[in-house]
């Protein structure tokens, strides 16, 4: 059978995968195995992600989101956000465990004296910190907890991301929702902002899946409900489709520029259906 | 092109009525005043406010030149969601009862009018070749917010849809933004609800063509009392009668970015 493309609408959201998959935490859902020890997919170079900006830049992107791993293991992660804020909006995903007084200050002013608005999403999977510390690890909730109220007390306001590991709700996950937004009002964080992530069937999660996009299933389809429509992600080997199935030779559609990214893509992975029957985005 | 090709000099430009009729009232007497030649809605005639059909007759005597937003488009097609972008379900459900409200109370007329709608718009001004849309050129629901439409995007706009001046409207708070060679991006704000500012009156946007184009944003107060109060009557949601009443948004802000949702209140 032929597998099935989803054609570029528009190159619109610039991710960057600036640390790989290395982690200082080994959350047990995660969609691309990243961890502290031998990353399978190593940090990309300051220069590297600069020249990515500028080109995305040049084809007129509408925002950046770094992502990994862990953003802010990588040594110039300051100065890379300051470069991408000189760009386009900017959100970094984070687990928060490393947002220390002073990181939190950096933020703050970058985020004051851009035009462009700063986000920083920061994941927890559970508002009980013994649940959310079975899945992300010892002493990860407090950290993370502690990101937030030094993001919220610099006028930042920081959206938490949590996945669907420890539900059994409906994708809509409403009750989920709720809970996060009182936890964060509980906190005296008055402008709580939550988003949900279904759990993907990639990385520790691989063979969860079920079937494939077949291509009966993209007649009369709307492909911009799908985030490759309108995505590239830069990583350590070129660029590629979508920020879930970054780093994976299937999903790559350059070694080498982003404009030579500016094709369609293989629907091919098992993942592509959860974008595609729950209308799902990684972005904000 | 604009009236056989003849160029404008100074237009009004609202979008986002969302059944407040009183503020388009108010607005179409206050663009009279100023002596504009032609007036233009960016769409969303519907939404939020009472009494969807009041707006329709208001639109046909002030001779309106509209386009079609996200909302019209739905209602004209009979879509059971509105497609106004959101992605929060804080925001979908208000969303969800604000469109039911305005889709049964839409009269059949005024839908096939909707249906009718261009999506665009050209026309001159001076010198300037504007394109009015209503999220954006690309999409009908985009949003256009001050602090996610970087310099690059707008560019890129402005040069694939062969615009100097881009209007848009659909977030709900106006910006301007003056691009290299005489090309600006503007977002006209809406006149159904307040920006999210405190304050309670509502605002259009008034272009005159000059040496530069002159890009003039104009308050509009209105009886926001008397809107509140049909509201209220209409069994609207008390947080939506509370943003008419206080200038604050209650709902739908779930989708603001970092820095506008900073400057409001909840």
């Amino acid at each position: 059978m032929t597998t099935p493309t989803a054609p570029l609408l528009e190159l619109s959201t610039l991710w960057i995968q600036v640390t790989g998959t290395w982690c200082n935490l080994t959350c047990t859902h995660c969609l691309n195995s990243s961890g502290p020890h031998n990353p399978w997919l190593k940090s990309l170079d300051t220069e590297m992600v600069i020249h990515s900006i500028k080109e995305g830049a040049d084809l007129g992107i509408k925002e950046i989101y770094y992502t990994g791993g862990e953003p802010f293991l990588h040594k110039d992660m300051l100065l890379l956000i300051a470069h991408a804020l000189e760009v386009a909006p900017t959100t970094v995903l984070t687990n928060g465990t490393l947002i220390t007084d002073e990181v939190a200050d950096h933020l703050a002013a970058l985020a004051q004296n851009s035009l462009y608005s700063l986000e920083i999403r920061v994941s927890i999977d559970d508002v009980d910190p013994k649940k959310n510390d079975r899945i992300r690890g010892k002493g990860v909730f407090v950290k993370a907890v502690r990101a937030l109220e030094l993001l919220y007390s610099r006028g930042l306001l920081p959206i938490v991301t949590a996945t669907e590991i420890l539900t059994d709700e409906l994708p809509e996950g409403s009750e989920m929702y709720q809970r996060f937004r009182d936890f964060l009002l509980s906190l005296g964080i008055t402008k709580p902002r939550v988003k949900i992530m279904p759990v993907l069937p990639t990385g520790r999660m691989e063979g969860q899946g079920g079937p494939l996009i077949t291509p009966d299933m993209l007649h009369g389809f709307d492909f911009s409900l799908l985030q490759c429509s309108e995505t590239r992600v830069v990583a350590e080997g070129g660029v590629y489709a979508c920020p879930i199935l970054a780093g994976l030779p299937g999903a790559r559609l350059s070694t080498q520029t982003l404009k030579e990214a500016l094709k369609p893509c293989n629907l091919y992975h098992t993942a592509c259906v959860i974008c595609y029957e729950t209308g799902m985005t990684c972005k904000n | 092109m604009s009236r056989e090709g003849k160029a404008y000099r100074r237009i009004a430009v609202f979008g986002g009525i969302y059944n407040n009729y009183l503020a388009l009232e108010a607005t179409l007497e206050d663009t009279r005043r100023r002596g504009v030649e032609a007036v233009f809605c960016l769409g969303d005639m519907g939404a939020f406010g009472p009494h969807p059909d009041r707006v329709f007759p208001l639109l046909e005597c002030g001779n309106v030149l509209a386009i079609q937003g996200n909302y019209d488009e739905s209602l004209a097609i009979g879509l059971d969601n509105c497609q106004c972008g959101y992605t929060d379900p804080r925001d979908n459900t208000f969303a969800r009862l604000s469109y039911e409200y305005t889709f049964q109370r839409t009269a059949p007329e005024n839908k096939a009018w909707l249906s009718r709608l261009p999506t665009h718009r050209r026309v001159i001004l001076g010198e300037h070749r504007l394109l009015m849309c209503h999220g954006s050129p690309r999409r009908i629901n985009e949003f256009l917010w001050e602090s996610t439409s970087p310099h690059c995007l707008l560019e890129k706009l402005c040069r694939d849809f062969a615009a100097d001046v881009l209007l848009c409207t659909h977030t709900g708070i106006k910006w301007h933004r003056a691009l290299d060679g005489d090309r600006h991006t503007i977002n006209v704000g809406t006149i159904g609800r307040p920006e999210n500012d405190g304050q309670v009156n509502v605002w259009y946007t008034l272009l005159t063509a000059g040496d530069s184009l002159e890009v003039e944003f104009v308050p509009v107060h209105y009886d926001y009392e008397t809107l509140a109060r049909e509201m209220e009557q209409e069994n609207l949601p008390v947080e939506f009668i509370e943003t008419i009443q206080t200038g604050w948004w209650t709902t739908c802000l779930e989708i603001l970015p970092a820095k506008e949702r900073a400057r409001g209140k909840f």
